[in-house]
Formats: structure tokens, sequence, C-alpha cells
């Protein structure tokens, strides 16, 4: 099926520059790691929708990720435009039973996307605004409202991971748990047990970042080689989106295995390498981007290799005893 | 019956990209975003699968680096071969078509 067709009435329209009616001439911060982004062209409603949903600038002083993380303050914001499009323009789509993905089509220049109720384009530009040129658009038919927030962040998730990308960090498909002052990311794809493991971390007294999307990065500095995690606003069930963290130094990366006990093994640096190729969401199938995709993985694999584990895990709870002692030794 | 044999010529698929750190592979299948790690030995056939030289080549290669009667060796790379090419990380291609576009031929070291 070609780019667009499962969702769009006329792929063929898809607009090849960023370019349409603004909603209205609301404008938003967004301190996100690789922010800042700047949100242009929202309606009253749609800001409304944002700010109930997301960390936006000013929430923290000085900024959420300041020194050592990604998106450094002072970096000129990534500018995302929120344009007009109708419901006419997308199909019906019975999603009962159906696993839901976005539609990409790559370039080397752009990459453009089309989902349930959107449609968008992230476009690098040589020289233009915003660090290396990233500038995203988002056509919507939603004035705010319910499904406004959901729609918008399906969008955005993608942005972030190629800001992420950009700078060297990785978004991952992970639960990221905070326990003594360092962050754990379990990883796996859908249904490997990221919730689970992030429900028995909760219980027994630890903090959730996210059960769905984690950020990794190099920082300035940091545990396990100078890896650190950022909080990220796109949650499962678990993890509070609107909450903002400063970057945690990583306390270890455990793939995780369902088991019937618990036990961890080292992953050695192709595993770890491995490991973070499968749950690198969006980027890890763009054919333009793998080989920076590959050069910032390995160079994080090497960073959190030795933290790196895979964590066989029962619905005991217990797993926090090994880890403990493990990384704590 | 096998369509797999010790002359046949396999390649990487256009969409396989392997590269070796420490003694292991990690293959990635792009365009199903699937992610394997190979041990030193899948990782070495893996690095032999040229799209050039058949199997039996890398057989005679092998029998140099590992100490392992040839029927044995034998058996156990077409078998493995017939897995590759069952995970879509490998491909048969016809004499007529060897080393073409699109078919991968990088050594171990580097994405290939």
């Amino acid at each position: 099926m070609s780019f667009g067709a499962r969702f769009l009435r006329h792929p063929e329209r898809f607009p090849e520059r960023q370019r349409g009616d603004a909603w209205g001439d609301r404008e938003l911060r967004l301190d996100l790691p690789g922010g800042p982004y700047q949100l242009l062209g929202l309606s009253a409603s749609q800001e409304d929708g944002v700010l109930a949903t997301f960390p936006a600038a000013g929430a923290v002083p000085g900024g959420a990720f300041a020194a050592g993380a990604m998106g450094a303050t002072g970096d000129p914001p990534v500018p995302i435009q929120l344009l007009r499009c109708t419901p006419d323009e997308f199909l019906p789509v019975d999603v009962r039973g159906w696993d839901y993905g976005l539609d990409f089509d790559w370039s080397p220049a752009a990459v453009k996307m089309a989902g349930l109720g959107l449609f968008g384009r992230l476009d690098w530009r040589p020289g233009g605004v915003g660090m290396g040129g990233l500038a995203g658009a988002l056509w919507i038919h939603e004035d705010g409202g319910e499904r406004f927030p959901g729609v918008f962040e399906n969008f955005l998730r993608v942005l972030v991971a190629y800001r992420l990308l950009e700078l060297g960090g990785a978004v991952l498909h992970s639960a990221g748990v905070v326990r003594d002052g360092a962050a754990f990311l379990f990883l796996g794809r859908s249904g490997a047990g990221k919730t689970t493991a992030a429900r028995l971390s909760l219980a027994r007294g630890a903090e959730v970042l996210s059960d769905d999307l984690n950020a990794l990065v190099i920082g300035a500095k940091g545990g396990a080689g100078g890896c650190v995690v950022l909080k990220l606003p796109f949650t499962g069930d678990l993890g509070e989106r609107r909450a903002l963290r400063p970057p945690l130094p990583l306390g270890g990366l455990l793939r995780l295995a369902q088991d019937s006990a618990d036990a961890l093994a080292p992953l050695s640096r192709a595993e770890t390498l491995a490991c973070l190729l499968a749950c690198a969401p969006f980027v890890n199938v763009d054919p333009h981007r793998r080989e920076r995709l590959e050069q910032v993985l390995l160079a994080l694999a090497a960073a959190a290799a030795p933290r790196a584990y895979t964590l066989r895990f029962s619905l005991s709870g217990g797993f926090w005893s090994i880890i403990d002692r493990i990384t704590l030794s | 019956m096998n369509p797999i044999d010790i002359g046949s010529v396999l390649g990487r698929r256009a969409d396989v990209r392997f590269r070796v750190i420490d003694t292991e592979g990690v293959v990635v299948r792009q365009s199903a975003g699937e992610v394997l790690v190979l041990n030193d030995i899948g990782t070495r056939i893996l690095a032999l699968a040229d799209g050039v030289t058949p199997v039996t080549h890398w057989i005679d290669t092998l029998l140099g680096e590992f100490e392992v009667a040839r029927p044995v060796l034998e058996r156990d790379v077409l078998a493995f071969a017939v897995e590759l090419v069952e995970q879509g990380l490998l491909e048969p291609l016809p004499a007529s078509r060897r080393l073409q576009d699109g078919h991968a031929a990088g050594g171990p070291g580097d994405w290939g």
C-alpha cells in the first residue's frame, strides 16, 4: 500500500511544503528533551489542550533540561506549525483489533507522516530556523477537544525522536524507573513486560518516569560512562506526563525477558547495540538516517554496556534485590 | 527438495546490514525493524555470503579456520544458510545475477 493510502482520501495531494492556514495566533514553547519546541498557529482551545497535557516553558525555572542534557539552553527553538485541514481529507478507518502505526515516507531532507486525524512533515532546511534546520508542520482537523492532545502527541513523539537523534541521543521504547537517584531503563517492545516491570517497581517504592518512551543521551556527566536518562511526557499507563525531571544518571539498561524466576545476565556490546536498535522507534526504519542512528547507538552502547543486562523477571517483584546487588557493587 | 545446496550463491538482502562488534555480529533487517545478534561462527558465515562465492567456497574457507570434518561442516553450514534465507537475511542469487547492485558485499567490521 502506498504512503498515506490507509488514512488519506487523496494521498497524492500530500503537501510538498510546510504551508497552510494556521488555526490561530497562539504560540507556546514546550520544554522537552531536544527542545525547546515552539508551537505556532494554535487556537485557544489547542493551547489549552497542550498546556493540560505537556510541560510548557516556565514551569521549571531555568528550564528542566539545562546543562548536560539535550537541547541546551540558548538553542533556537524547533518550530512546529499547526495547520488546518478538514475531516473529509481522511478516510474512515475501522480500528477494532488494530495495532495503530503511522505511515511514513522518508527522503534525505524530509519525513512525511500520516495517521488517524493527522498528517505532517519534518523538514531539514540547511541554515534554516532551529539547530540543524529541523522544522515540523502538523495538519489536523481538531480544534482542541478530547482527541486533540493524543493526535498532537503522535506527531510530537516522532519529532522528538528525530530531534534527539540529530543531537546524538535516542528515544527508546522502555519503562524508566528511578531508584536511589539513578534511572533504570527496562527495554522491550510491546508485550515485553515494560509496564509490568514498572508496576512491580512502583510497588517497591520506585518512581516511574514513563512506561513507554524515555530518552537516553550522553550527558556532560552521569553514571554508566556518562549516559543520562531524560524523562519524556510520552507515557502508557504509568508515569506523570506533566512532571518535569532533571536528567538522571543511568543506573542500568535492562532488556526484559519474562520468566518464572528472576535473574540478571550481562549483555555484550553487540547485544546492547542490537537491543537499542530494536527499541528506537520511528528512526530505526528510516533508510536515510540509518548511518546516523547506528553511529549514535554505537556510542550509547559503548557507554552503557558496563551496566547493560538481560533481566529475566517473574511477577514476584524480587528482581530489584538482584539488580541492587549487581549495580550497587 | 531443499533449494539451497553447496553450489548455491547467496547474498545478503538489500535491507540487511551487519557489523562485527568484538566477536559478535549485529544484523539489522531494516524493512522489518528486526535486529539479531549472531555468534562468531554465524557472523563469519554471514560475512562470507558476498553474493559471489558459492557455499562450497565458504566451506573451504571455514575448514581452514575450524577443526571440523568436512561432512559435519557442510551439514551445519547448509542448515544455517537455509535458516538465514528463511529469516529473510540471505537470498539465493542465480549465477547470472552475482554481485549486482542491491546485494551487499561488504565485509565484517563496517555496516555492510
